[in-house]
């Protein structure tokens, strides 16, 4: 009873902080600029970090080993260290973006400056990294990231014309480029190199074995099923209130208007407080992914269970990539625009991120009777063609469209 | 100094330039091409839809007023950079001078009403007064868009 019981908090906690500001801000978009039509491609990206996230958390249970150590062995060093380049600097600016994204919701809800909030948000992290043991850091903000369940009941509220939500869960192609990039973008935001790298580590930190199979698998479908909901609600929200009146949602307050329409006050107070929680919970996903990934290829002892004495260049690492994220984060960039450029240029590091998860998922050798069976296997290599194909097309769109700005 | 690597190496570091180049390329030049004209008083018009909603929220008394505050404060921060952006720049199509006229002085009325509701983000009557002139702002937006695009009547 007590094992269920876990369980089961740890898939309310993958509910909750399921979305990022990626999501936020691609998904809202979306929904603004073309309705309901791309809830496909909300669902093949939930589909896909499901997928992933499987793979990576059984590769780390049954091997001890996370992500990163994965691709060092099996890339080598040359094309390890390319794709540690690559995706710390993506988890840098998702860090600055979740970062700027805390700040803002904090000056929506009190009204002082966003630069001293950037500071005070980044403070009440390491505040909660030093309280909190590693599964309750999760717990924390995976629950508050549940207050964003009333995105869900608005969409009940505003009752949309259902049939024309069932229809964008028909894939289609339309061959504008803004819609394109939406769809890199909304695929893209799901799947964000960080949340493996920080859910395999995370596996580690745990203490996971063959024995948490169950519980990863769970984990990764049924939790980030249905924190994928969320996501769906946020575009038909979204669809429904802005693409009539042709607002197009440039910061993420507008984010929280859907809400406060359908339950006034109580439903934009509720909403940023998911927010908050949401962009809180990424903020540290990526932030310990940056350090995790760098003291994995270098080989220094890691892991927030090891405490600043035993794993101190960890430690230093992680504030140091903290420091950088804040400095970004005050730059004066709109978090908005770094969000955007982050999740676009993610899309480019995801190949060097996924392939290797494949190829020692489905190893034999490695996994022995744990290796990848033939549903996770059609379903991964499907994935690996899409990644690829969406990866090439990524840094084009991003200039043709002018980074959605049409 | 210049051999056959150094010569691959330079042609790689064009070709991987020259595509950004000719990206940035027509941003980069102060010209205010027609689509570009339209684009720029299309997002007055949403903003003027934007500021409506979170001026309703005020006008319902069902908002935070530092929410609204905030919002108010960032999209008239958005209109005021738009009519600057339009003012600035120099037509490709001196013929459009006039809506580029009319959108400045639709820009500076949309900036001018958010700026109001940033300092009443409180107050119901303001809030609804602020979203009747928002929409009348949107409609004036919407009409210099048709007649750019050509659809006025």
């Amino acid at each position: 009873m007590r094992a269920i019981f876990k369980i089961a908090l740890g898939i309310i906690a993958a509910i909750g902080g399921f979305l990022d500001i990626g999501d936020l801000v691609f998904t809202t978009q979306a929904g603004a600029l073309f309705r309901y039509d791309l809830l496909w491609a909300v669902v093949l990206g939930v589909v896909g970090i499901a997928v992933y996230a499987e793979m990576s958390g059984r590769v780390a249970a049954v091997s001890g080993r996370p992500v990163f150590d994965v691709i060092r062995m099996r890339l080598g060093f040359g094309m390890g260290l390319v794709a540690l380049v690559a995706s710390t600097f993506v988890n840098l600016l998702t860090l600055a973006a979740e970062l700027g994204g805390i700040a803002i919701v904090l000056e929506l809800l009190f009204d002082a400056p966003y630069s001293m909030f950037v500071v005070t948000g980044a403070v009440a992290l390491v505040g909660i990294v030093a309280l909190l043991p590693f599964g309750g850091i999760e717990r924390f903000f995976g629950y508050g990231g549940l207050l964003l369940l009333v995105v869900v009941a608005t969409v009940y509220h505003q009752d949309p014309n259902w049939g024309d939500v069932a229809h964008g869960f028909v894939p289609t192609l339309d061959s504008s480029a803004l819609y394109l990039y939406f769809v890199v973008g909304v695929f893209a935001a799901a799947l964000m190199p960080y949340e493996v790298h920080f859910y395999s580590s995370g596996a580690i930190e745990e203490g996971w074995s063959e024995q948490n199979l169950k519980e990863n698998r769970l984990n990764a479908i049924v939790g980030y099923g249905i924190g994928g909901i969320l996501s769906v609600a946020l575009v038909i929200a979204s669809g429904y209130l802005f693409h009539p009146l042709g607002v197009e949602p440039n910061d993420l307050g507008t984010v929280a208007l859907p809400m406060q329409g359908a339950f006034g006050e109580t439903g934009l107070l509720l909403a940023l407080g998911g927010m908050l929680f949401c962009v809180g919970g990424a903020a540290i996903d990526s932030s310990f992914a940056a350090s995790y990934n760098l003291a994995q290829f270098l080989g220094w002892e890691w892991g927030r269970y090891q405490g600043p004495r035993r794993a101190p260049r960890f430690t230093a690492s992680w504030l140091v990539f903290l420091l950088l994220g804040i400095a970004i984060a005050q730059s004066g960039i709109n978090p908005v625009e770094i969000t955007e450029y982050s999740v676009v240029f993610s899309v480019v590091a995801l190949p060097l991120t996924y392939l290797p998860v494949l190829l020692i998922a489905g190893d034999r050798s490695f996994m022995a009777d744990y290796a990848n069976g033939r549903v996770a296997t059609t379903l991964g290599w499907l994935y690996f063609g899409v990644i690829v194909v969406l990866a090439a097309a990524a840094i084009p769109l991003l200039l043709v469209t002018n980074a959605g700005g049409g | 100094m210049s051999g056959p690597r150094e010569k691959t190496l330079r042609l790689r570091v064009l070709a991987l330039l020259l595509p950004a180049a000719l990206a940035f390329a027509p941003t980069g030049c102060g010209e205010l091409s027609n689509d570009e004209l339209n684009r720029g008083v299309e997002s007055l018009s949403a903003l003027a839809a934007q500021g409506q909603l979170v001026a309703g929220g005020v006008a319902r008394d069902a908002t935070k007023t530092t929410y609204a505050r905030a919002m108010a404060r960032t999209l008239g921060e958005e209109a005021q950079h738009e009519a600057e952006k339009l003012a600035d720049a120099t037509l490709e199509e001196p013929e459009t001078a006039d809506q580029r006229h009319a959108a400045v002085a639709v820009a500076g009325e949309i900036a001018g009403l958010l700026s109001e509701l940033q300092t009443f983000p409180g107050d119901e009557r303001h809030g609804a007064l602020v979203q009747k002139h928002l929409a009348e702002a949107q409609e004036k937006a919407d009409a210099i868009v048709a007649q750019l695009s050509g659809d006025a009547p």
